[in-house]
């Protein structure tokens, strides 16, 4: 019989405010706590998936050389935020077609906030050339682009969007490993220091060092409330091409066959993580993956509350927004907290009975808006 | 003053470059779809032609969506923030990021009118650049 493959493992280092040691530490520390997590260990892994901005001139074949092992199956992600969910489904593609049995997708950087602008200095070509000579402010001058942009098209207001903010920190209270976990009220979030107007601080994601790691391997490598199956999975990346600051992703165009391939829809999930380097792409987010009509988000956040306990329940850790953001581990944090609450293990923020959730990745900033989407749906296997 | 990032000059944005140095808006047409193209390609991202001609935009456009960035995190703009980012459609329907110079931040709206800063201010400043119209 055919064997299930699946999420078998994950690990997260701490996070802290500037690095306290170099990247490929984090790195290995990460893969080590998913790996243990999994009851497996070095001599098990034969497949190497890396994603971390900072890693070049290295790359998954020199990660392979610094961490001792050798591998028949080496990836580097190519899509930021939304890589860490294309690298599982590498994996497991690689899994199934005999080229390795256990492969650690593994993401994260030593960002901080100087670090964040230099690198996005220097993110890309058409970056650097055409936006960085205007002052264009990096990620959070962009965004801010998109934000203006939902304000008056859609009507959304500031508070619809602070109450995203301010319900992931609810969650972040109760995780130790968030760099915000200090609660936090709407005249907080409403008055906070104006950054690139309409953002303000906390609509913002704090650069910080730290990487998260995930095992994807047959489910039967471990025990049954262990194993987390994965439902369905799609990427779509450059959607729509052409555009600086467009209000979709390309999860507006794999959505359906997501469901289809789950035999879901998207009511049926317990739980979102989704990627929140600011909440307005939380919001593109939900509409694109089909939690409400076009155009429809100002009363669908103004109806929800979005604590691990509220009514809908997002980025349950706490998400970037409080947890900080790791560079490219910002696509790994919500695999990490989805296979956290699927095994049962998220502690005191733990949703009760959960037994599947949708993780979605964004990323990857082109010239003005992200460029990369992917999407899995996974669940408790038990 | 401390001077402004400058964009890097290669064989495919040099017609852009010289242009605006002289404080022309030049962009890209496909001779194959006949769409104007920006930022400068190798080849037309609509359908791949590569028979590609420059030619001077009317330098007018309008806002899309703009923003008033506090932080650059580059000190060549401290003395001049907040920097007024705008996403603007040109005439040509071209998108582009550029910014807004010589306009109080609250006088900025979507859907203004824009058109390129006349020289010699055009000289100051490494790309494209616009003021309201």
């Amino acid at each position: 019989m055919e064997r299930e493959i699946g999420i078998v493992g994950y690990g997260q280092t701490p996070y802290t405010k500037r690095a306290t040691q170099p990247l490929i530490a984090y790195l290995g520390e990460a893969t080590r706590r998913a790996l243990a997590s999994a009851g497996l260990g070095r001599a098990d892994v034969d497949g190497l998936a890396v994603g971390a901005f900072q890693l070049p001139p290295d790359n998954a074949v020199t990660l392979a050389e610094q961490f001792g092992i050798t591998v028949s199956f080496a990836w580097f992600f190519t899509a930021g935020g939304a890589g860490s969910v294309s690298a599982v489904m590498a994996a497991m593609r690689a899994i199934e077609a005999g080229q390795a049995d256990v492969v650690v997708c593994v993401a994260g950087d030593c960002y901080d906030v100087g670090a964040h602008y230099r690198l996005m200095g220097n993110f890309n070509q058409a970056l650097s050339n055409y936006a960085l000579p205007h002052g264009f402010g990096g990620p959070n001058g962009l965004f801010a682009l998109v934000t203006r942009k939902h304000m008056e098209r859609y009507g959304t207001t500031r508070e619809q969007f602070g109450r995203i903010c301010v319900g992931q920190r609810a969650s972040a209270v109760l995780n130790d490993n968030a760099m915000l976990r200090s609660p936090m009220t709407m005249d907080d979030y409403l008055n906070a220091r104006m950054i690139a107007d309409p953002l303000r601080l906390y609509d913002c994601v704090l650069p910080c060092a730290g990487a998260e790691a995930v095992v994807v391997a047959a489910l039967d490598r471990v025990p049954k409330a262990k194993r987390v199956r994965v439902r369905a999975a799609r990427e779509q990346h450059n959607h729509p091409p052409g555009e600086v600051a467009p209000l979709h992703i390309g999860a507006a165009l794999f959505r359906d066959r997501l469901y289809a391939d789950a035999g879901m829809g998207p009511q049926d999930m317990q739980f979102v993580q989704a990627y929140d380097d600011y909440p307005v792409m939380v919001a593109i987010q939900l509409e694109d993956l089909g939690y409400f009509g076009p155009g429809e988000a100002p009363s669908f956040l103004a109806k929800h509350s979005f604590a691990w306990n509220g009514s809908f329940p997002l980025n349950t850790g706490g998400g970037q927004l409080s947890c900080g953001q790791t560079g490219a581990g910002g696509g790994m944090i919500g695999l990490w907290e989805a296979v956290a609450q699927l095994r049962h293990e998220a502690g005191a923020r733990q949703i009760k009975g959960v037994t599947r959730g949708l993780v979605s990745g964004y990323g990857m900033v082109g010239y003005g808006h992200g460029l990369g989407s992917a999407a899995i749906i996974l669940e408790r296997a038990a | 003053m401390s001077t402004y990032p400058q964009p890097h000059e290669d064989a495919i944005n040099a017609p852009l470059l010289a242009a605006w140095r002289e404080g022309r808006l030049a962009l890209q047409r496909c001779k194959g779809c006949g769409k104007a193209i920006f930022y400068p390609r190798p080849m037309c991202p609509h359908c791949w032609s590569e028979a590609l001609e420059w030619f001077d935009a009317s330098g007018r456009g309008t806002i899309v969506a703009y923003s008033l960035v506090f932080k650059p995190h580059n000190e060549a703009f401290d003395a001049e923030l907040p920097v007024i980012l705008v996403e603007v459609e040109l005439e040509e329907k071209a998108l582009m990021l550029s910014r807004i110079v010589g306009a109080k931040p609250d006088a900025v709206r979507s859907g203004l009118k824009v058109k390129l800063v006349p020289m010699p201010d055009a000289k100051r400043y490494p790309l494209p650049t616009f003021c309201l119209a």
